[in-house]
């Protein structure tokens, strides 16, 4: 590689080039992994097809799929059921991480070690999650149950996965342990901008801590929590391994999500069409709620 | 401003009892795994097994293709990171320093690309992957968890750049290195945090994964990832809590060592992109 | 324009991805094998047994063993077979092979066996393997239910073995108690699957509706759902769950391990319990004896075949296997080691009860579920299984929370059964 390829890209009217050739990797590879099956979705929403190969000619355009969908109960059941979802996880996640953050956030003897242990669920695989929580949450030999009963708030053992709000509990629990870390690890990023001066002086004019919390803390974290509130909320709206596992969407759909639906649809039933339908509705909800909760700072995200 | 004495036993209190109800269900994990089955299978439970079971660990070890599962995960994680991290540090950079065409567009589809569920995107990649014969190769795996960490590392990381203070490559080139270089030797060195965190983070997205791996690995057990293996362990026949979460242990201690390490850098690294 | 741009990004694609794949191939001389019997004991060990003595006798060849799940086994082996790379050797539930049968994804064995030279004149339930006319699999287990006990737990409440179905709720009711006082239960009298795949939920339910008169769709493939005694065995099977008296959510490992470990007083299962048995905290006081509901669910039980796109060298290769499953050593052994009974009419089987004190009994209550014609198989209904399975769990559970008259339930079945037959 001789000079005048090199000597042009250093010129500043040609700086740009260099800004092309160093995006274009991450486009064609986007473009290969992303796009392209993007649109292959797309296109098998719009055909009555079961288990699509892309050998064979495609079927005729219809928009069946789209049309049972929207007359179908199973489908805006499953908004309904991610819609609680979304709303449950989120709230209790962000009570339970900016508490968290703030807790660790003072100055004390062993506060690396308290902020490791406050994120560590962050880094259990969801899986295994699963697996610790379908074990204490186990209908007949699970520690929940012995504590509910013992303690007395309970007359009788939960059947937790054979209960429509039992099991729709549990999936929150799970999504809840799973889901708070983040926000806490965000908040104490968050935080940790602020001057330690400005509380001095909030101190100074006689400010209380809920004065100070609601004066200055929150609004320094307020575009770090609105970040934060979008992606937890994808998170939710998108999950599949936690449900899967632990509940496979039942009992009778009570936490079926749309996202257990598409997959259901096209690896359960067969039918991809189908289930593309289901999982482009998905995308079209997720980029709606998102713009709805950034509003004009959606340029923020990127 | 210091403490009363009541005033730090509250504070350690508080953060005592915290930390304990959130980390006790991995406590739990633990102690399942050190229990017989009989212990299991009684109330009240028995929060600390006497003697404890150590000999699940190596039975399960032995019993069950382990260290080839982690290996399997360990490929599809290294292999996607190091694939998107390549493709992302390159992408970031150009994003957070040339004001190219298009490049806002580029924006607002990582954005978008960051929603796509993943059991949408599987339903083509199964087809396309079908089509090629990548069905049960653990590069499917790699190709997959790429589509799920590109958008995430390539908007880290751009928002990492853009805290870097501009005069620092503009000062490396004044010396006589070209952008490239400027960006290799100056810019890449003061991002090491940056860099880590993002790699961490799509660490665990990969490590993570259950969809795509039961979507496309299933038909052979030599090629399975751990979290695969472990989801298969609920038998038709006999059904071993202890050894499962025995398992569960293993596969969760890598990536909770990585994380002790990193975390410092995680908490600066996931932010930098999200203050603007 | 567009056009040309999708069909560039296409061809890019498929070619950096086929370059990719290239480095994949699956080595030559491996044998892919998926089954949910892997690591379980008994079956677990003919399995295993088999693949050795095949490997052994047939030097470069080696065979891949995967476990599958048997709740997700369905769906996981279509995915696999719609993804092309279906397993060599398939290993499939005999009330689920149709569906991939009809898709043409099951090699015609016939003329593979008859170069082989093998007779399958009075194998058990083999006629269940021909499907439009072909074999499309051997059968590998004809069953029939039967029914053990936890003789100490009877013996504590003073009760007899139950013959009926009257008694067996009675001993079930008296045996599911709180042994310690704190007000959770901790034995129960009987053990159902309540979560997991459609197949192994219906063939728990399948007891109570057998023996109440009922099944699913009649000889003619008619679906017989809205029927007085389909309603009576609804109800049966809603009253034992919603009463508590089966482990709640369980699958149906943590339920015969619950058995076996002398939670359980009663347990109506296939010949396969038996190995589970024998390894439990209490396999002294387990008896095996006839069920207390008759007819005992049984019939056809899993088969073997052979998958059709693969090449005709491995086509050799499977069918060494299947003929090798089919010898007479490997028939002993399923009756010796597996503790089941086999298909082969000519097996020898002496020496079996040394190994299963009960072996005489299998042979019986098997011979008592052909006798009633029953079978797992729902004529008419074949190819839907996996759609109608989920379909009756989803309205069975649906009756339970919500606590629906099982006469309603029988008319929503019968309604949504006969519009998946319509399919």
């Amino acid at each position: 590689m001789t000079s005048r390829f090199a000597l042009d890209l250093a010129r500043p009217s040609r700086r740009h080039w260099l800004g092309y050739i160093l995006l274009a990797p991450a486009v064609i590879l986007v473009a290969l992994i992303i796009v392209y099956p993007l649109v292959v979705s797309l296109d098998l929403s719009f055909q009555k097809v079961g288990i699509a190969r892309l050998d064979q000619p495609r079927k005729e355009f219809t928009l069946v799929n789209y049309k049972r969908l929207f007359s179908s109960a199973e489908f805006w059941y499953a908004c309904w059921v991610t819609l609680k979802l979304v709303t449950v996880v989120t709230a209790v996640c962000f009570l339970i991480g900016l508490g968290t953050a703030l807790l660790v956030n003072h100055k004390f003897k062993g506060k690396t070690v308290a902020r490791l242990l406050v994120a560590l669920p962050w880094a259990i695989p969801e899986v295994i999650a699963v697996v610790i929580f379908a074990w204490i949450f186990d209908s007949s030999f699970g520690l929940m149950n012995w504590i509910l009963v013992t303690s007395g708030l309970s007359e009788k053992m939960i059947s937790w996965f054979s209960q429509p709000v039992p099991a729709f509990s549990v999936v929150s629990v799970v999504l809840i342990w799973k889901g708070y870390p983040f926000v806490s690890i965000m908040t104490l990023a968050g935080l940790q901008s602020i001057p330690e001066d400005f509380y001095s002086a909030a101190k100074v004019d006689g400010a209380n801590a809920l004065q100070r919390l609601r004066y200055i803390t929150l609004p320094v974290l307020m575009p770090v929590l609105g970040v934060t509130t979008v992606l937890v909320v994808l998170w939710v709206f998108r999950d599949f391994s936690i449900i899967k596992v632990l509940t496979d969407g039942g009992p009778v759909g009570a936490t079926t999500t749309l996202s257990i639906m598409t997959y259901e649809q096209a690896f359960g039933f067969f039918n991809f069409g189908y289930a593309s339908a289901v999982g482009m509705v998905t995308l079209v909800f997720c980029v709606l709620a998102s713009l709805l909760m950034l509003g004009h700072r959606a340029k923020a995200m990127y | 401003m210091k403490r009363t004495l009541a005033q730090s036993i509250r504070l350690y209190l508080g953060v005592g009892v915290v930390c304990a109800i959130l980390i006790f269900p991995i406590y739990w994990l633990f102690i399942t795994a050190l229990s017989t089955t009989l212990e299991l299978k009684a109330l009240p439970p028995t929060f600390w097994p006497d003697p404890p079971q150590w000999q699940t660990f190596a039975k399960v070890a032995e019993e069950r293709p382990i260290l080839l599962w982690l290996a399997n995960s360990t490929i599809a994680a290294v292999g996607s990171v190091v694939l998107s991290m390549f493709v992302s540090v390159l992408a970031g950079y150009s994003l957070s320093r040339f004001h190219v065409r298009g490049g806002n567009s580029m924006g607002l589809f990582i954005l978008t690309a960051k929603m796509l569920p993943a059991t949408l995107l599987v339903i083509p990649l199964f087809s396309i992957f079908r089509s090629v014969g990548l069905i049960g190769s653990i590069w499917s795996l790699i190709i997959a968890h790429s589509t799920l960490i590109i958008p995430f590392t390539t908007w880290m990381l751009k928002g990492y750049f853009d805290t870097i203070p501009k005069e620092l490559e503009q000062a490396a080139m004044v010396d006589g290195c070209s952008p490239l270089g400027a960006m290799v030797r100056v810019i890449l060195p003061v991002s090491a945090p940056g860099l880590a965190a993002t790699s961490l983070y799509a660490f665990v997205l990969s490590w993570a994964d259950y969809a795509y791996a039961r979507t496309f690995l299933t038909n052979s057990q030599n090629n399975w990832t751990a979290n695969l293996g472990i989801t298969t362990m609920r038998g038709e026949y006999v059904t071993d809590w202890n050894e499962i979460a025995a398992v569960s242990v293993f596969v969760a201690i890598p990536i909770v060592v990585i994380y002790l390490f990193l975390e410092r850098y995680l908490v600066g690294g996931l932010t930098a992109g999200a203050e603007k | 324009m567009i056009q040309t741009l999708c069909r560039v990004v296409k061809a890019a694609g498929v070619a950096v991805v086929v370059s990719l794949a290239a480095t994949s191939l699956a080595s030559a001389g491996v044998l892919k094998l998926v089954s949910w019997q892997k690591d379980e004991s008994g079956v677990g060990s003919w399995w295993s047994s088999l693949i050795s003595e095949f490997e052994a006798s047939h030097p470069g060849t080696t065979i891949e063993w995967t476990k599958v799940d048997r709740g997700q086994y369905v769906d996981q082996m279509t995915t696999l077979f719609a993804g092309g790379q279906p397993p060599h050797i398939v290993h499939l539930a005999s009330f689920e092979y149709q569906s991939f049968a009809e898709n043409g994804w099951l090699e015609n064995l016939d003329p593979w066996l008859d170069a082989a030279g093998i007779d399958r004149a009075g194998w058990a339930g083999q006629d269940t393997c021909v499907w439009n006319g072909e074999t499309a699999c051997i059968m590998l287990l004809y069953f029939g239910f039967i029914m053990a006990y936890n003789e100490e737990i009877l013996a504590a409440e003073g009760l007899d073995v139950p013959t009926n179905f009257d008694e067996f709720m009675a001993a079930v009711r008296a045996t599911t108690k709180d042994l310690n006082g704190d007000g959770i239960v901790d034995q129960y009298g009987t053990g159902h699957e309540t979560r997991g795949g459609p197949g192994q939920y219906l063939t728990e339910m399948l007891n109570y509706v057998l023996d109440a008169g009922a099944y699913w769709t009649d000889k003619q493939g008619n679906v017989t759902m809205d029927t007085p005694e389909m309603v009576e065995g609804l109800r049966r099977w809603k009253t034992v769950i919603t009463e508590g008296l089966s482990p709640a959510d369980s699958s149906a490992g943590e339920i015969r391990t619950l058995f076996a470990d002398g939670k359980i007083a009663l347990r109506l299962d296939g010949p396969w319990l038996y190995p589970i048995i024998i390894k439990g905290a209490a396999a002294d006081k387990i008896i095996v004896t006839a069920p207390a509901l008759s007819p005992p669910v049984g019939g056809s039980s899993n088969v073997l075949g052979m998958a059709s796109e693969i090449s005709d060298e491995e086509k050799q290769l499977v069918a060494d296997f299947i003929a090798l499953a089919m010898s007479p050593k490997f028939q002993r052994d399923y009756a010796v080691v597996a503790h089941l009974t086999p298909p082969s009419p000519t097996a020898d089987v002496t020496g079996a009860e040394e190994g299963t004190p009960h072996f005489a009994l299998l042979v019986e209550t098997q011979q008592a579920a052909a006798a009633a014609g029953v079978d797992r198989i729902p004529t008419g209904l074949e190819v839907q299984y996996n759609a109608f399975g989920k379909m009756v769990k989803e309205e069975a559970t649906r009756m339970i929370i919500e606590d629906l008259d099982p006469a309603e339930v029988v008319k929503t079945m019968q309604a949504k059964a006969e519009a998946i037959q319509a399919q």
